[in-house]
């Protein structure tokens, strides 16, 4: 299961503002001690940030929201984190936040299509991120074959991406977290 | 005793020196009293740091200054629509005719003069100016409609410094114009912050000053936080701020300069003719920037 936390709502219960737009350090730390208590109080093993209604995200409250939820998370047994929504500007601003920290997110864009690893992953993995977005899944061998690697190469970049949560892994076969319906 | 400080005809960033200069040593022994009445134009940078001087003259527990209004009724029709006068009011000693505003008149004003207090200041001057810098910059500069949220991004992140670093308030105004003697004529839009607060070098005192050694001081404070991109906090995540709005000014070949104390630094694009670093200026108090956007064509008009 796969929770679904709309920041335009969660900016609303956080900030008196007639506008959608997540800008400043406070907020974003608002913000982001809200989906700590949301992720907190579910027994979800996913996340999906939704911005598909917020405005402008500016690189300081990227930082808050994004960068540091992704720092604050446990080291072991965390939820994946999926974004979905983005508008170009949304993604400049989380990549540039996400590069700073070397750290990375698979993200949905607003406009329909596969997903993009957005931060900092070494240029394998984000290939192979590219070949499990195009296939809905696949096997080490599956990777190999589809990007003419050896078979250890692909399983490498699977297992970074495993790491760093971008992918789950089921037994051989390595797969997207779903958006929710 | 009071000592007139008068304010430039062509007031922009350029004439801003000589500006500054006039209240020689800081804080002013004298009572102030600053002449507009020459002027005939003034930037948004000039309007931001005419009230900035008057609120760090405040600040410094100085006699409310005096301030005479531009001889030039269209001239004060101007500054009025661009807000100054409603804040002027309250930091100096107003003296001549201040123009009573007609509403809703066509203007080149993206965000009048606007004071930043706190977080939802910031919150309020990017909610205000999507739909106005939308029109400028994709209407009459030829940027890509999409670059506007990240005028708006450069907007809220200069704007944020003064709520995390100044200790005090400050002002931003954003306007659009024709460059007559820069820029080959082109309009631009141009953002100016303004703050009266404790500048850079006071700022990045505590973690920087040990790094630089004896070059210490407010060049290499903006150093350190324009090209460093360091903060006073020690939070790893801090000083992307600067380094957003340089990546965007790198696409849009726009400009940055800012100016501390005695110094200012610039990122210098083709277009322009300015010194990346100014040292030894006459001291200002606080911090003043200025965010140039450049028309990508010729101008439409």
């Amino acid at each position: 299961m796969i929770q679904t936390i709309r920041l335009d709502h969660v900016l609303r219960e956080t900030v008196r503002s007639p506008y959608a737009d997540l800008v400043t350090r406070p907020t974003g730390a608002a913000v982001r001690t809200r989906i700590r208590q949301a992720l907190a109080e579910t027994s979800c093993r996913g996340a999906c940030l939704d911005f598909s209604a917020v405005g402008l995200v500016d690189f300081s409250c990227a930082d808050e929201v994004v960068a540091k939820l992704l720092l604050d998370l446990p080291p072991e047994d965390a939820p994946y984190l999926l974004l979905a929504g983005l508008s170009e500007s949304h993604r400049e601003a989380i990549d540039h936040v996400l590069e700073w920290h070397s750290l990375a997110v698979a993200a949905f864009p607003a406009a329909g299509g596969p997903p993009a690893v957005l931060g900092r992953v070494d240029p394998d993995a984000r290939a192979a991120f590219e070949r499990i977005a195009d296939a809905g899944q696949g096997t080490s061998d599956e990777v190999a074959a589809g990007l003419g690697w050896p078979t250890e190469r692909a399983a490498a970049a699977l297992r970074t991406l495993a790491l760093l949560r971008l992918v789950q892994a089921a037994g051989a076969t390595y797969c997207l977290l779903p958006l929710p319906a | 005793m009071t000592r007139i400080v008068e304010v430039p005809a062509w007031f922009d960033d350029r004439a801003f020196d000589g500006f500054a200069g006039g209240f020689g040593a800081w804080p002013p022994e004298e009572r102030i009293l600053v002449d507009a009445r020459p002027a005939t134009w003034a930037s948004p940078f000039g309007l931001t740091g005419l009230l900035t001087a008057g609120q760090a003259l405040v600040e410094a527990g100085c006699e409310k200054p005096l301030f005479t209004v531009p001889a030039s009724d269209d001239v004060s029709r101007y500054w009025a629509k661009a807000g100054f006068f409603r804040y002027a009011a309250e930091l100096f000693e107003l003296h001549g005719k201040v123009p009573r505003l007609k509403p809703d008149e066509p203007s080149d004003v993206l965000l009048g003069v606007t004071p930043i207090r706190g977080a939802e200041d910031v919150h309020d001057v990017v909610g205000r100016i999507q739909e106005g810098a939308s029109r400028i910059l994709h209407g009459e500069l030829g940027i890509e409609a999409k670059a506007t949220m990240g005028f708006a991004m450069a907007l809220s992140e200069s704007c944020q410094n003064i709520v995390e670093h100044a200790g005090t308030g400050g002002w931003v105004a954003v306007h659009a114009y024709t460059f007559r003697k820069r820029l080959g004529g082109r309009r631009a839009a141009v953002i100016a912050v303004s703050d009266a607060g404790i500048g850079f070098r006071r700022s990045l005192e505590a973690t920087q000053m040990k790094r630089f050694g004896e070059r210490w001081g407010d060049a290499a404070a903006l150093e350190a936080a324009l090209v460093h991109h360091t903060s006073r906090f020690r939070d790893p995540g801090r000083g992307q701020g600067l380094a957003g709005i340089k990546r965007y000014l790198a696409r849009w070949q726009g400009k940055i300069s800012i100016r501390s104390g005695t110094a200012r630094l610039a990122i210098v694009p083709a277009w322009d003719e300015d010194v990346p670093l100014a040292s030894g200026l006459p001291y200002f108090p606080g911090a003043q920037v200025q965010i140039t956007i450049p028309a990508q064509q010729e101008p439409t008009g």
